[in-house]
């Protein structure tokens, strides 16, 4: 086999703690709404990495409970911001991953979350009621990872999800929306958590998937668009999931992540040549994760999570990523 | 961040930018501060109002502060106002967001705050038609979308949001001229799947509703279908809806029908993956469905032009020669 392009992990780590570092920014200001996911994105990435405490771990969860909003209870993206239930669910990973769940307060969060599924079984972001199938996957993954799946209606769930199933195999972001990469990803995400993979066509849907590989190696998120690093995750999860990762070639595929890096300052950009951010770092480290690379530790594809710590909460589901490859 | 290029600036650039950039920082800071303190404080008045204005024309992705916004809309001004009054401000607010959406078509923030406008868009008290102002907004609606789909026919935003505004008049527009949009869309451009994908959601409905004759309709699909194979049979949007109008191959004359019509592409375009591709489904479809009515000499020519066409696909393809392989252990056992 080919030599693998190395993955520059001691700058992808600098890349991701210089990010605190960047408050005289304006971008990390005008940034501040997705502050709670852009942590939950550079931990992630760095427990793949190996290099979980290069971030400062108290400071990080003291970060997070700022957030909570005890009156609503659901976490807002930064303190005095709203409580939606995307930085509500990072915050759950967050302090997951970090071993510090006692300080979640499971019955109101639970509440909040419940609160937001509609009769027709989707879950609106927040109050103010913007549906989405990704609110269904954050609900129950943070239900899941609470350990009170028992308190959703699942099928009243599982049904939505249904009804947003194409032709193609894929999934929309609601009943009659065009299948896309993210909502592919959600939505069997979200049917493994609930055990419920019967309701894919997989063959139809891997078929999709593997389609989705370009010949430069890259994945595209939709049948004739450009690839982009970000869909190296939701393609991947999704096909460990239905156990057909083999399905694509994972050698230009791990190519192309890695010609997608900043070789000079760190952090990978969505395609080469452009300016790396930590939401693409985290999901081009999460692809190479899942394709074997050498030297990274093993990533759930279902919770985007470290493997280590869904295992220890028993909610291990049966995906298959490639086997890890020896440098 | 998508589609920023990475540009490597020296550091007296980068720190004279810094300093520019300074100004900025500090007032939009110092708004960010004052809008975030007036709504811990539940002031809910036209100075917080034009407040959430200025905030959100620097950064409209800031959802607090739409919420805010709203939450100022209700609770402090239209409670005051006539519902004319109350239809001016939503209209004012819907036309802001053009402005935004030009700049950021993809931000869903601005997509949400058109959606609860529309929503609480109140009923007409002076006209015959209580419904007036609110049909009036969403035909309006329905232009800007479709403005919004002429610069960028595949944002799928603006396809969903689509859906929604047809979904929402409430003087619904006819199913048929949604057909036609789609034959628009499509003919401007084949690769366009968004509209394939909407075209065969319109038809779903047309054809249960008993509004359109499935089986004559069904037909001129697969002409259309078949003048966009063979403008470019390397695209899959084409080829994925022809997929959808076979179904799950229940019809075994059909299926010979389209296997020799793309036969008769494949001979014309050697190399055309989707050709091979498509010729391995529907021969596999007829396998699986209507072995039955198959001779055997039938089912092992079958059989072997599956085997020969995977093989070939290995040659075209390589990136996806697993799953190839795998197909071919699928039809060895069939
Ligand atoms: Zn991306």
């Amino acid at each position: 086999m080919a030599t693998l392009p190395r993955l520059n992990i001691p700058l992808h780590v600098k890349y991701i703690q210089s990010l605190g570092e960047n408050k005289d920014d304006l971008v990390y200001h005008l940034t501040a709404h997705l502050r709670m996911n852009a942590i939950y994105w550079g931990l992630t990435a760095l427990c793949v990495m190996d290099h979980k405490d290069a971030l400062n771990r108290d400071e990080m969860i003291e970060f997070v409970m700022s957030c909570w909003d005890e009156e609503a209870g659901g976490f807002g993206a930064h303190p005095d911001h709203d409580p939606h239930i995307l930085p509500t669910l990072s915050a759950i990973q967050i302090l997951t991953i970090q071993g510090a769940r006692d300080r979640i307060n499971v019955p109101k969060v639970t509440n909040f979350i419940l609160s937001l599924q509609q009769p027709s079984g989707v879950f609106a972001g927040d109050v103010f009621g913007e549906i989405d199938t990704r609110f269904l996957f954050c609900a129950v993954l943070a239900l899941s990872l609470l350990g009170q799946l028992d308190q959703l209606d699942v099928e009243k769930t599982v049904s939505y999800i249904r009804r947003c199933r194409n032709f193609d195999g894929g999934f929309g972001a609601v009943i009659g929306a065009e299948s896309h990469a993210a909502q592919v990803f959600v939505c069997v995400g979200a049917l493994a958590v609930l055990d419920r993979l019967d309701e894919i066509d997989q063959e139809r849907l891997a078929f999709w998937l593997a389609e989705r590989q370009l010949p430069n190696g890259g994945l595209n998120g939709r049948p004739e668009k450009l690839e982009d690093v970000c869909y190296s995750f939701w393609v991947l999860s999704a096909l460990s999931i239905l156990k057909k990762v083999s399905w694509i070639d994972a050698d230009k595929l791990i190519e192309f992540i890695i010609s997608a890096e900043d070789p000079e300052g760190g952090g990978i950009a969505d395609r080469p040549g452009d300016q790396p951010d930590v939401f693409h770092t985290q999901f081009g480290v999460a692809g190479l994760s899942i394709l074997g690379y050498p030297g990274l530790l093993d990533l759930d594809p279902v919770y985007c999570m470290p493997a280590s710590v869904i295992e220890s909460l028993g909610l291990r589901k049966d995906w298959e990523a490639l086997p890890r490859r020896v440098a | 961040m998508h589609g920023v290029q990475r540009v490597r600036y020296s550091r007296e650039v980068l720190e004279a930018r810094k300093q520019r950039e300074q100004a900025k920082l500090k007032e939009y800071l110092a708004l960010t501060e004052e809008v975030l303190a007036k709504k811990k404080s539940g002031e809910l008045n036209r100075e917080a109002f034009d407040l959430t204005t200025r905030v959100l024309r620097l950064n409209p992705e800031f959802y607090t502060v739409w919420n805010y916004r709203r939450n100022i809309l209700l609770h402090g001004i239209f409670p005051s106002s006539s519902p004319s009054e109350i239809n001016d401000l939503l209209s004012d607010d819907l036309s802001m967001t053009i402005a935004f959406l030009k700049q950021h078509p993809k931000v869903y923030w601005i997509w949400n705050h058109r959606r609860w406008c529309l929503e609480n868009v109140p009923d007409c008290p002076t006209d015959g038609d209580p419904h007036a102002w609110r049909q009036a907004n969403w035909n309006k609606e329905l232009f800007v979308v479709e403005k919004m789909l002429d610069a960028d026919a595949r944002n799928f935003l603006a396809w969903n949001y689509r859906r929604y505004v047809l979904a929402s008049m409430t003087l619904p527009r006819s199913e048929e001229s949604e057909l036609a949009y789609t034959t628009r869309k499509i003919e401007a451009n084949f690769s366009n799947f968004s509209a394939w994908h909407q075209r065969s959601k319109v038809l779903t409905s047309l054809w249960e509703s008993g509004n359109l004759d499935p089986v004559k309709s069904r037909e001129q699909e697969f002409d259309l279908v078949k003048n966009a194979m063979y403008t470019d049979p390397a695209d899959q949007s084409v080829w994925i809806y022809h997929a959808w109008l076979i179904g799950r191959g229940d019809d075994a004359g059909l299926l010979r029908r389209e296997i020799d019509a793309i036969q008769e592409l494949l001979d014309e375009q050697p190399d055309s993956k989707w050709c091979m591709e498509s010729l391995v489904r529907y021969k596999r479809l007829l396998l699986q469905n209507h072995t039955s009515i198959l001779e055997e000499k039938e089912r092992s020519e079958l059989r072997e032009e599956c085997l020969r066409l995977l093989s070939q696909l290995k040659e075209y393809d390589p990136q996806r020669r697993r799953r190839y392989d795998e197909l071919e252990e699928s039809v060895r056992n069939t």
